[in-house]
């Protein structure tokens, strides 16, 4: 089968910053595939770029055997790629339900002549709800939920479009010990579960090494290496272009 | 004839760009987008009727005194009204709706619906390449080019014109240099309206005076600013040129109505191809 | 809730005051007010969405321009000639609507002061089609299945009707599923958008649905002012629409009919003077912005927690 994501030669400049440049990977279906890199190396620009939210200076995307270059986010986002953010995005001062429904309709109404389908149902969201364990905190006001719950309800609106590949932004970041290892078993939930391949930036190694079949290394918008966790862990540029940050390669 | 419509769209162009620059300083830092820019620009050329026209003073001595008092007004209504909307965009336009209605209406109460003409300070013409250039249009565009002079100076060497700068190009860093960000909005409103009161001050003896005035250039400022990029200062300098020239051009070949569609034909071109304006920065 | 009632209650007891209080003048200004509140609700729809549209008196004169055109220079039936009016209004949106909303915020709102000017504009120096400054006289009549609009009261009863199907059908539109769209437009547009929503699409739809209401509106005027200006369709009208959502409370779609209720027949107190009317308007407008933020409807609403 065709690989699900190909990123070929991916640059983007803001005026005269090279932001990321001439990226390329590719992930299979099913794959859960991490990126990392030190702060300012670019992750979330590619993400954006990929997501639709900038547009590529140079270099393209396909996606399920569709070139997406161009597109723009909401198109991308219907044609199967979720994203999370890596500041908490949820609707604030709306509750848990009402942030579930709205991330329900706004996919299966996503422009005004869309026909409403049949098939998805209204209480779709409770069974997300449940696959992300907020089932009991529904009626809770989203704003004033824990931070790692806040996240995780991001994962669920994220879900509900029914997504082929999911980018999660920083999932763990900000999360205790606890919470970061039932991050983890999420994102592995999802894809042995659901069928939903990941693409993961993320600064906590162990989880990084944990779950990802692959990893991308970034520094400074380029790519660094690519490859098996336990060959990232031995490759003597990974560990200079982190020379100077704290990292924990546990 | 080539000449003339050059020499007329650059005299318009330099008005057009003092508006523009005052209207999108306010914008740059405050996110502001203050709607009584034109009523500014009234309360200049009012002081000029009042002080030149009725009172005899000098024509520059009012036309400066035009200038401090829409300034002075500009700060206080800052204070007032404006400080406690900073970067709230929708209650800041709409406030500067309100203010603008209040002035507009004490203009129309004052000194009624009608249009008062000043004499003009400055007769004659003069020619050269062959095109004919009115005296009180080249005193008007001279002064305006002093003016942008001393602002440039003033930005790029003063230290609250780099204060401001600083400002608008990232309010946080600046806030934690300690720049204080109360003088900087006032100083802001201060400098734009003086800039919107001294340009309807000289334009004064050119144009009828009257509660209504400042409706046109303040669309022509709004024009500019969406094509040059909102709180670009560079912006508002050529896309002022670029209209006052191109409109130059358009109402002399076809006619004024078509020049002010073509100029808005233009917006759209360039609200299309470059959302941000020609020279605005774009969004990260 | 209950005290909405209360407020639906006061709206219907004001609706019957012409009769109470009779006489030509008072159906006159009660007449206004029933076509401003729904130019105020066209401008509400676009506040849904978070977008501050300046060109909404724009609308209206194409719709009242429109209109009367249709019946005088083509013949057709005045009342077929007002939704057709609309229709032309709701198809200006349409075709500028893609451009506009391209970019949001503080340049829409620039984008369609200038049209509205230019609009205007067109209105003054085309003067073989719209009469310029000097307008258009000798508008005939409306009529409704054969029955002529003879006085004021035909034309209040109309504009009572087709305020409340505005005001029915944007109700609606809040508590449906496009209600809650526009709700999360408003409020984040990236999460909206990387959740699918194409929000480029539903704010053009708002910008055509609010257009055609202007439009419609303008058309009822058109028909029972008998004569148009362009004077009437400037700037200042959508800055008046502005003052109404301001005053009443833009967050409901009460809020706008208590605003226009509350400022159409405010200048009829000093007829006068335009130069008090509108200093009057920037005081109130002042007085809302600073000290009573979301409007006379909280007079009869609960806020909504958080």
């Amino acid at each position: 089968m065709k690989n699900l994501l190909d990123v070929r030669g991916l640059s983007k400049r803001f005026g005269g910053l090279t932001a990321v440049s001439d990226i390329s990977f590719s992930m299979k279906r099913g794959e859960i595939f991490g990126i990392i890199g030190p702060n300012g190396a670019g992750k979330t620009t590619l993400f954006n770029v990929i997501a639709g939210q900038h547009k590529a200076s140079a270099g393209g995307v396909t996606f399920d055997e569709r070139d997406i270059s161009g597109y723009s986010s909401d198109a991308i986002a219907r044609l199967g790629i979720g994203r999370t953010f890596q500041a908490v995005t949820v609707f604030k001062s709306e509750t848990v339900a009402e942030n579930l429904r709205r991330a329900n309709v706004l996919r299966r109404r996503h422009n005004p002549l869309a026909v409403r389908s049949a098939a998805a149902s209204e209480d779709r969201f409770r069974a997300v709800a449940s696959f992300i364990g907020l089932g009991d905190h529904l009626d809770g006001v989203a704003g004033d939920l824990a931070y790692g719950l806040q996240k995780l309800l991001g994962v669920g609106m994220a879900m509900l479009i029914e997504p082929k590949l999911l980018l999660m932004d920083e999932p763990a970041a900000g999360l205790n010990p606890s919470e970061k290892r039932e991050a983890g078993t999420l994102i592995r939930r999802l894809r042995d579960e659901l069928g939903i391949s990941i693409l993961l930036i993320e600064h906590d190694m162990p989880l990084v090494m944990d779950v990802c079949d692959r990893i991308l290394v970034m520094s400074q918008g380029a790519k660094v290496a690519l490859d098996t966790p336990s060959e990232i862990k031995r490759d003597s540029r990974v560990i200079d272009a982190y020379l100077g940050d704290d990292y924990d390669f546990a | 004839m080539v000449y003339q419509m050059l020499m007329n769209g650059a005299l318009a162009g330099l008005i057009y760009v003092i508006m523009a620059l005052g209207f999108t300083m306010i914008f740059g830092i405050m996110r502001i987008v203050n709607f009584a820019h034109g009523e500014f620009y009234m309360i200049g050329a009012f002081v000029v009727l009042l002080l030149f026209g009725s009172l005899g003073l000098p024509f520059f001595a009012a036309v400066l005194a035009g200038g401090v008092a829409a300034a002075v007004l500009g700060m206080v209504l800052e204070r007032l009204l404006f400080r406690r909307l900073v970067h709230d965009e929708m209650p800041g336009m709409i406030m500067s709706l309100a203010v603008a209605i209040i002035l507009k209406s004490l203009g129309l109460i004052t000194f009624g619906p009608a249009e008062h003409t000043v004499p003009r300070p400055f007769t004659g013409t003069w020619q050269a390449f062959g095109a004919v250039a009115p005296w009180d249009r080249t005193v008007v565009a001279i002064c305006a080019l002093i003016i942008l002079a001393i602002f440039y100076l003033f930005l790029k060497h003063s230290r609250l014109g780099l204060a401001m700068k600083a400002v608008a190009q990232d309010p946080e860093t600046a806030s934690l240099m300690g720049v204080k960000s109360g003088q900087i909005y006032r100083a802001a409103f201060g400098v734009a309206c003086l800039l919107a009161g001294l340009a309807g001050a000289l334009m004064a003896p050119i144009y009828n005076v009257g509660p209504y005035m400042g409706e046109m250039p303040m669309l022509k400022a709004f024009v500019v600013v969406i094509l040059g990029g909102l709180g670009s200062i560079l912006g508002a300098v050529v896309g002022g040129l670029l209209l006052g020239l191109s409109e130059a051009f358009l109402s002399t070949l076809l006619s004024p109505l078509a020049a002010l569609i073509a100029s808005f034909a233009m917006v759209l071109i360039v609200v299309i191809v470059r959302p941000n304006g020609l020279l605005g920065r774009t969004a990260r | 809730m209950r005290k909405t009632y209360l407020a639906y209650l006061i709206v219907a007891a004001l609706a019957t005051l012409p009769w109470v209080v009779g006489g030509r003048y008072v159906f006159h200004v009660a007449t206004m007010i029933t076509i401003m509140i729904p130019l105020a609700l066209s401008l509400n729809l676009m506040l849904k969405v978070g977008q501050l549209s300046l060109a909404q008196a724009a609308f209206m004169g194409i719709g009242a321009y429109g209109a009367v055109l249709l019946t005088m220079r083509l013949d057709f039936p005045p009342m077929l000639s007002v939704f057709a009016g609309g229709l032309l209004a709701a198809a200006t949106a349409a075709i500028c609507g893609p451009v506009f909303l391209r970019i949001k915020g503080v340049y829409f709102a620039l984008l369609t002061f200038a049209f509205g000017q230019i609009v205007n504009l067109v209105f003054q120096e085309w003067t073989s089609l719209f009469g310029g400054n000097s307008g258009i006289y000798g508008i005939p009549k409306l009529s409704v299945f054969g029955m002529r609009f003879s006085t004021t009261q035909h034309y209040y009863l109309f504009g009572l009707v087709f305020c409340a199907v505005c005001y029915v059908a944007l109700r609606l539109l809040e508590r449906s599923e496009i209600g809650r769209i526009f709700q999360a437009l408003k409020e984040d547009e990236t999460l909206s958008r990387s959740l699918g929503s194409n929000a480029l699409a539903w704010r053009v739809a708002a910008f055509v649905g609010s257009a055609l209401i202007a439009g419609i509106a303008g058309g009822i005027y058109g028909f029972y002012i008998g004569f148009l200006s362009p004077d009437a369709f400037t700037f200042w009208l959508s800055v008046d629409l502005i003052v109404m959502n301001v005053v009443g409370g833009a967050t409901s779609v009460l809020g706008p009919v208590l605003g226009a209720i509350f400022i159409v027949p405010l200048p009829e107190f000093l007829r006068e003077a335009r130069a008090f009317q509108l200093l009057i308007y920037g005081v109130v407008l002042i007085i809302f912005l600073v000290l009573i933020k979301d409007g006379l409807v909280t007079l009869f609403e609960r806020r909504k927690p958080g």
